[in-house]
């Protein structure tokens, strides 16, 4: 369809520049009451990271007098064009963020409840940590270390002394990431088809097209500057198609947007496959062809495998004959709300820029129900035209030599040993939560499922909970049973720079360094082709009594530990971390911090050490520069060893055919009743294929007539810049949205038809729970959907973010409290998107 | 002699108010103020829709509506042709602000800057307050950038005006505005007009131009090319 473009702006009838006349230049001064400090001050830029999304952007930081009072991008990173998008500058005033807080506290209330205040009074760090370390003991004396449970949400690189090795040191296997909430789903595509569990990098400096199936480049994950920077010459050069519910910032700027009815993705991509195949549009070069030239592909006619000889691919027949070849535009339009027309100029779009061409898989797309097979469809289209590692396509990255925590095997006594190897809180593994990562049955997280096995005492009872960087009750979907989870769990110790709503279940509160600024730590990410390792350093000193989570607060407690008949956590950090450049272990939090931390980005930072990228001449060179840069890496480098069963790109997964036996064995079934039990309609052959699932949704559509769908911000720092200014003051950069509010969009026809205004107070209703927030009409979403974005409707974690703290009103709701917690099973992530639930409206 | 100005390229912008938030950071502008904003408009019906944003600031008119309206030149012309306002000699009539047709000056009608005098704590003696925040930094705010008073007000006063001054301060030492220099896209463009060579004049030559309001008669200096 043909966007009209028109212009408000109206075109200037100027008719040459004129000279302007001139005042001359009046000394200004400060006034009195404005006067602050002395205007020659001069300040200082340090290297820093914004962990404001995933892309890990290395930033800097303008230091005046022990302030920060800016934000730039590093120039010397080469992955985001020096340059940061607007979330970096809200990291200025979540530091000083007036909510902080500023003491440990510990609750003197031992009702726990969203209504119950938790009276929270300050304490020592003495008492915090002896308070922590009395119940780790007392789980230890009673031989159930397995009932303490590690919750990380955000983390750096130093991330594995306390998520792994103090875990397992002390005895639990339960160390939950945040991981199957964010984005594993989308991992799934890129695994089961070329054995790749990683995001890939995009080589927009050279692609001619762009299919962005949910992706929102420009605005949120994951190689935000990089994206912003290149938009417009990849706008000048390619096409870019954004396949979205809403009318995204990608989409705004994009020559074709393809409104998809929410979670029918999967349609639009076998229908281009269909289109492409049936065409003859395909890459030789990368698929190979049939064996006397003629394109047997037509529509609803199987094909003899051997007439087609396959090159760097496998099962590009068993595709077409299992899925393909009746999956028409026609077909998809029906099901997906595009039309036909736009699918197939999209489709011959897509593969005439071939290689040229990147098909971009999103969280969108694929953390839905029923999206695994969606992750490997879109994927897939990146064979079809041989992309993959090639020119202008999708690309892997090239990797960062950054180290490991070392070995703590030793340090595990006979509890500990027996505790880790039982099994996780989360239930991965089970028949319901195969949990897929990388081929192994029970390999990754099932995040949102923790809830409900600390509910259900299944497998067994959890008594503690450490958690850091995370905030559960509000990210997750089904966000009700995480407050009935925390209600109920004996202890909980949150390390947390706001009161957050996790914090209100808490029996102690550690306020915790703020990572942009207050902490020392590295990450490590990629863009641009670029793989890079970032420094991030405290710029200032803190101006509360914060410590830094996974390095001082870890080293506290082992301290503690020792002291109380348990060393060999203490032992571990004093045997195996020591200062690379004077070799001496660490006596103090902060010396353990900083061994650590230089020890882990040793071959980073040290010009003797091999590797493929900048060198530096020192630690301090690192931390001044802030960055160490890769090389780009080579195209074509893994086509004739896919790491596949089969050393192929599958199109037939030889790939997940093991890893679903090898789960159906360890269960004792078969994989057809895996896929009944994981809410999967294919059986048989066809779940070896990327193939379409209608989307599975929650809720009758006549007790609850509209789809509801959510999406990112450009200004969301996983929903932790809520209780800023600026977040709230240009919250209306969201085609959409509304500053200082949180609005469902409804498209103006169905607004009509219900007498809903824009502003209107409205309450949305699912299945499984109900929110209120602000009517939006806009025409940006479809009829019959509504679309919210993530991020507002915090009932704590400061003044700003929810209306009312102390009578817990937020402003707007969350999505996750109408978001029922589902699961796209095979890869165990939430499955948020894909219009999982069916809502009601009702003006209020 | 100079005719300084802006050029937003709309093709590379991709309206995502970096240059509006880092505006407030450079120039501690307070909350409701907005020294560089955005229009933004949606048209059309679904599924033919069109977004627009334009990214929105002073326009350094040459022919200066608030500069004429202002009662006691408080509000005058530089020697770049930059817009500028004394605040020394700033009434608060806001005559400026009814003259301007953009919508680009702003009043200060209490105290600067009050969610930093802000006492209340949510958790007693746990959490912080605006004031105590701002306390600790020993500033009226803490992530007051003491640049801006190089050359105006580092904190505007209750009772006057303030308004964009396309970082006077910065082009003083040949750096870009704050804006620009932050925009990720590198939609914005500085540069004086009078200089036949300069990138801006180049642009608007290469693409033609579109401004805000032309008719109002002010000359503005923000030249808008290619489309969003």
């Amino acid at each position: 369809m043909e966007i009209t473009r028109r212009r408000f702006l109206q075109a200037s009838a100027a008719t040459g520049l004129l000279v302007a006349g001139t005042t001359g230049f009046p000394a200004l001064k400060a006034l009195a009451q404005g006067e602050n400090t002395s205007a020659s001050v001069e300040g200082k830029w340090l290297s820093t990271v914004c962990q404001g999304c995933t892309t890990w952007c290395a930033m800097q930081a303008y230091v005046v007098e022990g302030r920060v009072t800016k934000v730039r991008g590093n120039p010397n990173s080469k992955a985001s064009h020096g340059k940061v998008c607007p979330r970096a500058h809200l990291a200025i005033q979540q530091m000083y963020d007036p909510d902080r807080v500023k003491v440990p506290m510990k609750r003197t209330n031992p009702k726990k409840g969203r209504n119950e205040d938790p009276k929270f009074v300050p304490i020592t760090w003495e008492e915090a940590i002896d308070t922590i370390t009395d119940k780790m003991m007392e789980l230890r004396n009673n031989n159930e270390p397995e009932k303490y449970v590690l919750m990380r949400g955000r983390y750096s690189g130093m991330a594995d002394i306390l998520y792994d090795a103090t875990t397992k040191i002390f005895g639990s296997p339960n160390n939950i990431s945040h991981s199957a909430i964010c984005a594993e789903a989308e991992k799934f595509g890129p695994y089961y088809t070329e054995a790749y569990w990683d995001y890939r990098d995009y080589d927009l400096a050279e692609t001619q097209y762009v299919l962005l199936w949910g992706a929102d480049p420009v605005a949120s994950n994951r190689q935000v500057p990089h994206a912003i920077n290149m938009w417009g010459k990849v706008l000048d050069q390619a096409t870019v198609v954004a396949i979205d519910p809403r009318l995204s910032a990608s989409a705004a700027k994009a020559q074709e947007w393809m409104p998809v009815i929410p979670g029918e993705d999967g349609a639009l991509a076998v229908a281009i496959a269909h289109v492409i195949l049936s065409e003859g549009l395909w890459n030789k070069e990368f698929v190979g062809d049939f064996k006397d030239g003629a394109n047997l592909f037509k529509k609803g006619e199987p094909v003899s495998e051997d007439m087609f000889e396959e090159k760097l691919t496998f099962g590009i027949v068993k595709w077409w004959n299992l899925e393909l070849k009746d999956r028409t535009p026609e077909w998809a339009a029906e099901r997906a709300g595009v039309p036909a027309e736009q699918i197939i100029r999209v489709a011959r779009g897509f593969a005439k820029a071939a290689p040229r061409a990147i098909s971009w898989l999103s969280p969108g797309a694929s953390m839905q129900v029923r999206g695994a097979y969606t992750a490997m469809a879109t994927h897939a289209l990146n064979a079809l035209v041989g992309s993959v590692e090639n020119i202008g396509g999708t690309l892997r990255g090239s990797s960062v030599p950054t180290g490991k925590v070392p070995s703590y095997a030793a340090y595990q006594d006979d509890l500990s040993k027996k505790g880790t190897k039982l099994k996780k809180i989360d239930q991965r593994g089970t028949k319901e939560f195969p949990a897929l990562k990388s081929g192994k049955t029970g390999g990754g997280v099932v995040t949102n499922r923790v809830a409900d096995g600390m509910l259900d005492k299944n497998p067994y009872e959890i008594k503690m909970a450490l958690a850091y960087w995370c905030n559960f009750p509000f990210s997750c979907s089904g966000a009700q049973r995480w407050e009935k989870a925390l209600e109920q769990l004996p202890f909980l110790v949150h390390i947390t720079t706001n009161p957050s709503e996790m914090a209100q279940y808490a029996d102690i509160v550690l306020p915790a360094a703020f990572h942009a600024f207050e902490k020392w730590a590295f990450t490590k990410s990629k863009a641009n082709k670029i793989a890079f390792a970032s420094i991030q350093q405290r710029v200032v000193e803190p101006i509360w009594d914060v410590r830094i989570d996974e390095t001082e607060i870890t080293w506290m407690i082992a301290e503690s530990l020792a002291k109380k008949g348990f060393p060999n956590l203490l032992d571990y950090f004093m045997n195996e971390v020591k200062d690379p450049e004077s070799g001496k272990s660490p006596t103090t939090p902060m010396e353990f911090n900083m061994a650590l931390l230089k020890q882990l980005t040793q071959n980073v930072w040290d010009p003797s050490k091999e590797k493929k990228g900048d060198t530096l001449n020192g630690w301090q060179d690192f931390v001044d520069k802030g960055v160490w840069n890769s090389v780009e890496p080579d195209y074509f480098k893994n086509w004739d060893k896919f790491g596949t069963e089969t050393k192929k790109f599958e199109f037939y997964s030889e790939t997940l055919k093991k890893a679903l036996n090898g789960h159906a064995e360890k269960n004792k079934t078969n994989i057809d009743d895996v896929l009944q039990v994981t809410k999967y309609q294919a059986r048989g052959e066809l779940a070896f294929v990327p193939h379409y699932e209608e989307p599975f949704r929650w809720g009758e559509e006549s007790e609850y007539p509209f789809i509801f769908f959510e999406h990112r911000s450009r200004l969301n720092r996983e929903a932790r810049s809520a209780n800023t200014l600026w977040y709230q003051e240009f919250k209306d950069v969201d085609p959409g949205d509304e500053a200082w509010d949180d609005v469902a969009k409804i498209n103006p026809v169905d607004g009509d038809k219900l007498g809903i205004k824009t502003g209107d107070k409205i309450r949305i209703t699912s299945p499984t729970g109900s929110i209120t927030c602000s009517a939006k009409l806009w025409e940006g979403v479809r009829p019959g959907t509504v679309g919210k974005c993530f991020g507002q409707g915090h009932w704590a974690y400061g003044k700003i973010a929810a209306l009312d703290y102390g009578k817990r009103t937020p402003r707007g709701g969350n999505n996750n409290e109408i978001l029922p917690a589902d699961y796209e099973r095979l890869s165990g992530s939430t499955a948020r998107h894909g219009g999982v639930t069916r809502i009601k409206i009702e003006k209020v | 002699m100079a005719r300084y100005g802006m050029v937003i390229d709309l093709h590379k912008c991709v309206g995502c108010g970096a240059c509006g938030i880092a505006c407030k950071s450079e120039n501690n502008v307070d909350q409701g103020m907005f020294w560089a904003h955005h229009l933004k408009r949606t048209t059309g019906v679904f599924p033919n829709v069109n977004y627009e944003y334009v990214p929105t600031l002073c326009n350094h008119c040459d022919n200066a509506a608030c500069v004429k309206a202002c009662p006691t030149k408080a509000m005058y012309k530089d020697d770049k042709g930059l817009t500028l306002h004394n605040p020394d000699k700033c009434i608060g009539c806001k005559s400026c602000m009814q003259a301007c047709p953009y919508d680009v000056i702003n009043f200060n009608s209490k105290e600067p800057h009050i969610f930093w005098r802000d006492t209340t704590t949510l958790i007693d003696k746990g959490t912080s307050s605006g004031q105590e925040t701002a306390q600790k930094t020993g500033q009226k705010l803490p992530y007051y950038n003491p640049e801006r008073a190089t050359t105006y007000a580092g904190i505007r006063p209750k009772g006057v005006v303030e308004k964009c001054t396309l970082c006077d301060h910065r082009l003083a030492k040949d750096e870009q505005p704050y804006c620009a220099y932050s925009c990720p896209s590198g939609a914005r463009i500085v540069g004086d007009f009078d200089d036949p060579a300069s990138e801006v004049n180049k642009l608007i030559a290469q693409y033609g131009y579109k401004q805000l309001k032309p008719h109002a008669g002010t000359k503005p200096k923000v030249f808008y090319i290619r489309h969003f």
